[in-house]
């Protein structure tokens, strides 16, 4: 191979670093350019935080202790887990509805290179999205994120790994059954919202549900969460158990995420990405 | 020397044979056409020369090296462009091949985008959304994202299929150019002949699948008794034997 001259050498590192740089580039770019996508960010969260949030304010006239703390955390840690997911996947879509899939798909970016990208992307997004909420739920009802104490960044970091794998399984369903799966991709985080015991202890749900949920990364962080909340110390030992599934799930999800794009290519599916 | 070099490709999508034991070789700065009738295979065998089809047998090679096994380097020393893939509407000009530089690891992506925009005479329009260019002047940008990691092979499916006549005119003459001025090799299907005969050093006309005819303009001409390539294809494209479709 002669030596190439504009381009750094494909498989070093400074190359890998500078396609990844081009995903958060395009991504941050597009969001730029598009003021309606910037307010959106925003937009749902916070009507999701003011909605329950008045709602915490009725339960308090009627004297339902800590519910201003459980209610608002929850809806925090929750926009963290739901944003994770669907920004990933939005990121993906886009190239699909601008029709410019074919054109990243053929460039040198790895699968790897690709997911890291789309994943820095989101950790902006979501991080900015939660700053904002945090900032009303702080100015509105006086609930602070430091309440979680030290929980609050490995809450976080949890509930993003999941988000992230969620996102991965949701563009697995777009390449392996096509544009109309998007569905799937915005919707299987909601699949998550009832087990995880988000707004409520797992204990209110059906054994058989219990048992699902203690292997939902989610429910161990929201458990916690209510621990931390009602003065007790951060559960390490559950958290612990969290990682090592939301680790799981990630390696696990990158493999699917892996073995669908061979399928795509191998049945002609990307190619009608770009049809 | 030898860029590219396929060797007995072949797909099958369920019943329907895409492609048939295809082989096909580009030389350094050659212009190589790939013609045919719709369906006949020529869009896949592109998209397995790109890495988006995994063929069912046969092997690609491009500058000595798998395509499989070292689809990062490949990929790398080539592009591509086609008139039914866009690039990101809400992005502008600079943005666009901003983002790709980086794409395809470019070692000073302003610089390089600064380049582009003068050899294709983009200067107007760097700061337009993409979503706001005719289509003449999107594919000039397409053009600039095909150029913008330098390619020694650039793959073009049908690049100037949504133009009008002048606007066609322009690309060709600027491929060629670009061709010709820079030793880059193309591999190129049209269904525009007069395009085909004015930039191909070799054409190969495809047919259900398979490489029916190979040669220049003016060999194909004469072997098959015809006036002009549209002759050519009309024969080529009235003799194909039926194909099954899904």
């Amino acid at each position: 191979m002669t030596p190439l001259t504009v381009t750094h050498s494909p498989l070093g590192l400074p190359a890998r670093v500078t396609r990844i740089g081009g995903v958060v580039r395009r991504d941050f770019a597009a969001l730029r350019r598009s003021p309606i996508r910037m307010f959106e960010i925003v937009f749902w969260p916070t009507i999701e935080l003011l909605v329950w949030g008045f709602v915490t304010v009725f339960l308090q006239s009627q004297q339902v202790p800590f519910v201003v703390a459980f209610l608002i955390g929850a809806v925090l840690l929750w926009q963290v887990l739901q944003k994770a997911s669907n920004e990933i996947s939005i990121a993906f879509l886009e190239d699909i509805w601008s029709r410019n899939l074919l054109n990243v798909q053929v460039s040198p970016l790895s699968t790897v290179e690709y997911v890291i990208g789309l994943i820095l992307f989101s950790f902006g997004k979501v991080v900015f999205a939660i700053a904002v909420m945090a900032g009303l739920a702080l100015a509105f009802y006086g609930f602070g994120v430091t309440s979680f104490g030290a929980g609050l960044v490995p809450f976080m970091a949890l509930l993003l790994v999941m988000g992230w794998s969620l996102g991965l399984v949701g563009i697995s369903a777009v390449l392996r059954f096509g544009e109309n799966a998007q569905v799937i991709a915005w919707s299987l985080v909601f699949v998550v919202q009832p087990l995880a015991g988000i707004f409520y202890p797992v204990d209110v749900l059906p054994e058989p549900l219990q048992a699902v949920a203690a292997f939902l990364p989610a429910t161990h962080v929201f458990t916690g969460m209510r621990t931390v909340l009602d003065g007790g110390a951060v559960p390490w030992g559950e958290l612990a158990w969290a990682a090592v599934l939301a680790a799981g799930y990630l390696a696990a999800t990158l493999g699917v995420f892996a073995w669908t794009l061979r399928y795509a290519r191998s049945h002609g599916k990307l190619s009608r990405f770009g049809e | 020397m030898t860029i590219l070099e396929a060797t007995a490709l072949a797909k099958r999508f369920g019943a329907v044979t895409a492609v048939h034991e295809v082989s096909l070789d580009v030389g350094a700065g050659e212009i190589i056409g790939l013609l045919g009738p719709n369906g006949a295979g020529k869009s896949t065998t592109l998209h397995m020369l790109l890495g988006l089809i995994t063929p069912d047998s046969g092997s690609i090679r491009m500058f000595g090296l798998d395509l499989e096994r070292h689809r990062i380097e490949v990929l790398s020393r080539i592009n591509f462009a086609a008139s039914y893939v866009d690039l990101p509407g809400v992005l502008q000009v600079r943005e666009v091949l901003d983002v790709f530089a980086r794409l395809y690891g470019v070692r000073d992506p302003k610089a390089r985008v600064g380049e582009l925009v003068e050899l294709l005479d983009l200067g107007p329009l760097r700061k337009r959304k993409v979503m706001e260019l005719s289509s003449g002047q999107r594919t000039r940008v397409q053009l600039a994202k095909a150029l913008v990691n330098e390619p020694s092979l650039l793959i073009l499916d049908e690049p100037t299929a949504n133009l009008d006549p002048d606007a066609g005119d322009r690309i060709r003459s600027l491929l060629v150019r670009v061709a010709r001025e820079n030793g880059r090799a193309m591999l190129i299907t049209s269904h525009n002949m007069q395009e085909v005969e004015r930039m191909c050093d070799r054409i190969h006309f495809m047919s259900a699948g398979r490489i029916v005819a190979s040669g220049s303009a003016a060999e194909l001409t004469d072997v098959y008794s015809a006036d002009s390539l549209e002759e050519v294809f009309l024969k080529v494209a009235r003799a194909r034997p039926e194909v099954a479709r899904p």
